[in-house]
């Protein structure tokens, strides 16, 4: 069976249902293969798929794509930079033209989460919890000065930024930043969706664990319960 | 032209505190119309109990609670002031105590139980301890907070007193 150069659209049934049996391979990048010309390349490079299909885009891709297309961030606001969030889901700046206008009250049906605003020290547990229960693929922005850095409140009860928590993707700066600056902040995260890119690429573990872990390794004679993370 | 005056039921309810309590008001402060009462600890529960009940003064809701401290006082550095509202007659009246280090204060969660939640906080932000509350726990920083955040010498740069948890899973 010789290779299809065409997409899965064009694709007969019985190669589409080879497809849809499961065990997709990926063969990325044209690495290995060699039949992937410079415009695979440019593409991605093709998939070789069961019952010898080829795809001449990443399977990925494909599905990057339409998932930029209904980004549904959680609904999910810590501070004065929420209002700004809901000025860009309210008529005036109005981000459903974009797919992003259902934000999720639920974690489990989000695809990614707005940090929007200074995360207290209580509120960093729920903070982590929260991006824990959002399903994979995901996506993190961190929204304003306060989320990115602590911002001035370099006191007693805020998290010097939420990367220390969780892996951002897209810094948003400002104080708060505007509608349009959080608008060009989805833009580029529906860029890393395009793109299949995410913020724990390669390391799928989050900070928060990991300095947890770090911390119980540093003081083993300390409780469990109160093995939290020094800061 | 006087823009601020006192609403007569106000001055009826001063009236009725005098003639209550004399001398242990210890000092009334009127500004812009506000009236301000200030009572030693050993009267804090007697006077809010009267301001409550009293028909002159009827004051029915807790409207807050807050501590403060003012170093520059010795002797007595820290202040509870509770704030007062009466919907029967419309006024309002603040009452302040004047504490020492590690003086503790009757609550009044028995008059007013909102004062549950703005008791916790002024102990948790000043260290000041109310007698008899049902549940004294710190209210916005973690179990494990070590110091008093609002007190003046608490370090105004830096996190510290506290721990960010992450392992309270099942418990938040």
């Amino acid at each position: 069976m010789g290779v299809i150069d065409r997409p899965f659209r064009g694709a007969t049934d019985s190669q589409v249902r080879s497809l849809l049996a499961g065990g997709v391979q990926f063969d990325r990048g044209g690495v290995g293969g060699g039949d992937s010309g410079p415009a695979e390349e440019t593409l991605g490079g093709a998939v070789r798929l069961p019952g010898g299909i080829a795809m001449p885009v990443q399977i990925e891709r494909v599905l990057g794509f339409g998932r930029s297309f209904s980004f549904w961030p959680l609904l999910f606001g810590l501070a004065c930079c929420a209002i700004e969030m809901m000025a860009l889901g309210g008529s005036r700046f109005d981000m459903s033209r974009f797919g992003m206008e259902a934000m999720r009250a639920s974690p489990r049906q989000a695809d990614g989460m707005i940090v929007a605003g200074w995360c207290s020290v209580k509120m960093a547990p729920r903070v982590v919890r929260l991006y824990e229960q959002i399903p994979d693929p995901k996506w993190v922005l961190a929204m304003g000065s306060c989320a990115i850095s602590g911002n001035i409140w370099d006191t007693y009860n805020i998290v010097q930024g939420v990367d220390s928590l969780i892996p951002v993707d897209v810094y948003v700066p400002g104080c708060p930043p505007r509608p349009e600056a959080l608008w060009q902040g989805l833009e580029m995260i529906r860029e890393r969706i395009k793109q299949s890119r995410h913020a724990y690429d390669g390391l799928r573990r989050i900070p928060a664990r990991e300095t947890l872990t770090a911390g119980e390794a540093a003081a083993p004679a300390k409780p469990a319960a109160q093995a939290g993370v020094g800061r | 032209m006087k823009v601020w005056s006192t609403p007569p039921t106000l001055e009826a309810a001063a009236a009725a505190l005098e003639r209550r309590f004399g001398d242990r008001v210890l000092e009334r402060l009127e500004f812009r119309g506000e009236l301000t009462c200030v009572v030693a600890p050993a009267d804090w529960v007697e006077l809010l109990c009267f301001c409550k009940d009293a028909p002159e003064l009827a004051f029915d809701q807790l409207e807050c609670l807050l501590g403060d401290h003012l170093p520059e006082r010795v002797a007595t550095p820290f202040e509870v002031v509770a704030h007062l509202l009466s919907h029967a007659h419309g006024h309002r009246l603040r009452v302040k105590t004047s504490l020492a280090e590690g003086q503790a204060l009757e609550t009044i969660t028995g008059l007013w139980p909102s004062a549950g939640f703005d008791e916790r906080e002024t102990w948790e932000m000043f260290g000041v301890v109310f007698a008899g509350h049902p549940d004294l726990r710190r209210l916005l920083t973690t179990d494990d907070f070590e110091g008093f955040p609002l007190r003046k010498d608490f370090p105004l740069q830096g996190t510290v007193g506290g721990r960010i948890r992450t392992d309270l899973r099942g418990r938040i």
